[in-house]
């Protein structure tokens, strides 16, 4: 009867304290959905053959939609803001547990960060994550001296000071999600022209780091042991500053590894991009226009290039991406 | 007596107390960066107003991924300004210079050499490649030298 009531004790403890984790967490829903990100990819019910990986170029500049519509092309981009390089070399590796894509996609934006950046981006990333050996990875790799890897284990620890900022979010999303990308990609009508951009920095180093070239290595060969195809992309921006001497260290790595790069803000213009309508904060992003302009033209170059299924021509995955391309227009209409 | 004893006691205790704080106050003084053009002080960390520093000659907003806020950009024709956001208050980040036509407080412009440097500031610096950094409390001072001549010139403030 003793060891009962303890047991029930320690039960009814565990029970709370875990509930109290998922209550005081941020639920990225309404709020910051740039966190809900990464978890959205759990849900997918068909297989892609194309995965992208990288920072918000990814995101905000390439529509899978489109790209379905256009080419037949199932696709997912699981990007995150700022995902460091480490942190795409993760993720892929975690994808490659739900499936094997035919080809990889990894925009070289996060070449420039040798380092982490911040505790807010990394939650961004991270907190969503399915418990993995990849998220374990992800933690230590991107961790700032004063983050701990315990209050990712235990949210609470980092979010015990929300308890007076909860909201109707936090209890309406405690045991769901809400779906705010469409296959990874994040909806923003918005338009911000393009007028002036701050001055071009002087750097004191231009080189890549060696941390980023040995990830850049892990993830090609990642892709070279499961058989996938590796582009190299530099999505379309006009900021921060994609420096002369960035371009030719890609371009000399591509080369020597024999992969595919696409520099595709050195062709805006024959892709059709206009600063001052396809934009929603002024170039360093694409707004829904762009990245419609954007998505038909590298759908185009995966098709002639690239071994890719139409899956229009299968009856069961069209059904369900015609509920996603449904979806899709639903939420540019409001 | 005993009385005026205590009343001196309390004066002269308030009197450390508040002489304390001054010192402190005038050693924080001493130990940040700041920089002076046309007799304005810009100091790092500091609620940046164009009404107090003056019309700027191009103004540049830019957005974070996903987080609320903006970095805002004054360029004064031979330095830049950017701000950071913090509590709906536009803060002084970043004082970059662009030309030869400023100099920092202490006398330093881009074009000076290395040496020049180092005579003005010390050697009590971190090199990180070819960028010196010279540091004091949240401040830094950020010098590119190449070839022996300083090739850019930054004030910093390190956001929590």
């Amino acid at each position: 009867m003793k060891y009962i009531k303890t047991f029930l004790i320690i039960f009814s403890f565990t029970l709370i304290f875990i509930f109290l984790n998922i209550l005081f967490s941020p639920k990225y829903a309404t709020n910051l959905i740039e966190g809900s990100m990464i978890s959205e990819y759990y849900d997918e019910e068909v297989p892609h053959d194309v995965i992208f990986i990288g920072d918000c170029e990814v995101y905000a500049n390439f529509s899978p939609i489109v790209m379905y519509e256009e080419e037949g092309i199932s696709s997912y981009v699981r990007g995150t803001p700022q995902q460091l390089i480490w942190q795409s070399y993760s993720i892929l590796k975690e994808t490659l547990k739900y499936e094997k894509p035919k080809v990889v996609v990894f925009n070289v934006n996060s070449m420039r960060y040798n380092k982490p950046v911040s505790e807010a981006y990394n939650r961004l990333t991270i907190d969503k994550m399915k418990w993995s050996k990849e998220k374990i990875e992800i933690i230590n790799n991107s961790m700032l001296k004063d983050e701990t890897f315990i209050s990712y284990l235990f949210p609470i620890i980092r979010y015990h000071s929300r308890y007076d900022k909860l909201t109707k979010e936090d209890f309406e999303y405690l045991f769901k999600r809400k779906k705010n990308t469409h296959n990874g990609f994040l909806i923003n009508t918005n338009v911000k022209p393009y007028t002036s951009l701050p001055s071009k920095k002087i750097l004191s180093n231009y080189s890549f780091s060696d941390i980023d070239y040995s990830y850049l290595d892990k993830i090609v060969s990642l892709c070279k042991k499961n058989n996938i195809e590796l582009i190299l992309i530099k999505a379309p921006s006009l900021y921060p500053y994609w420096y002369e001497e960035y371009e030719t260290q890609i371009q000399e790595y591509s080369r020597k590894n024999n992969l595919q790069y696409y520099n595709f803000a050195s062709i805006s213009n024959e892709i059709g991009i206009n600063y001052n309508l396809d934009t929603y904060d002024g170039g360093l992003h694409l707004n829904l226009s762009g990245a419609t302009k954007l998505s038909k033209y590298f759908s185009n170059i995966l098709k002639e290039n690239y071994d890719l299924i139409d899956y229009r021509k299968n009856e069961k995955i069209n059904k369900i991406y015609q509920k996603k391309i449904n979806m899709y227009y639903n939420d540019i209409r409001y | 007596m005993k009385k005026i004893k205590q009343i001196f006691i309390t004066l002269f205790l308030i009197g450390v107390l508040f002489g304390c704080n001054y010192n402190q106050k005038q050693k924080d003084e001493i130990q940040l960066y700041e920089f002076e053009h046309n007799g304005k002080t810009m100091k790092l960390g500091e609620v940046f107003s164009i009404e107090k520093y003056g019309q700027p000659e191009d103004y540049t907003e830019v957005e974070s991924c996903a987080f609320e806020g903006l970095d805002k950009t004054f360029n004064y024709g031979s330095y830049e300004v950017t701000t950071f956001s913090d509590n709906d208050k536009d803060k002084i980040y970043s004082i970059y210079f662009l030309d030869e036509n400023v100099k920092t407080k202490e006398g330093i412009k881009i074009t000076d050499s290395f040496d020049k440097m180092k005579k003005t500031y010390g050697d009590d610096y971190e090199k990180i490649d070819n960028m010196y950094t010279y540091t004091k409390q949240k401040t830094q001072l950020n010098f590119i030298i190449n070839n022996n001549e300083i090739t850019s010139i930054e004030y910093l403030y390190a956001v929590q």
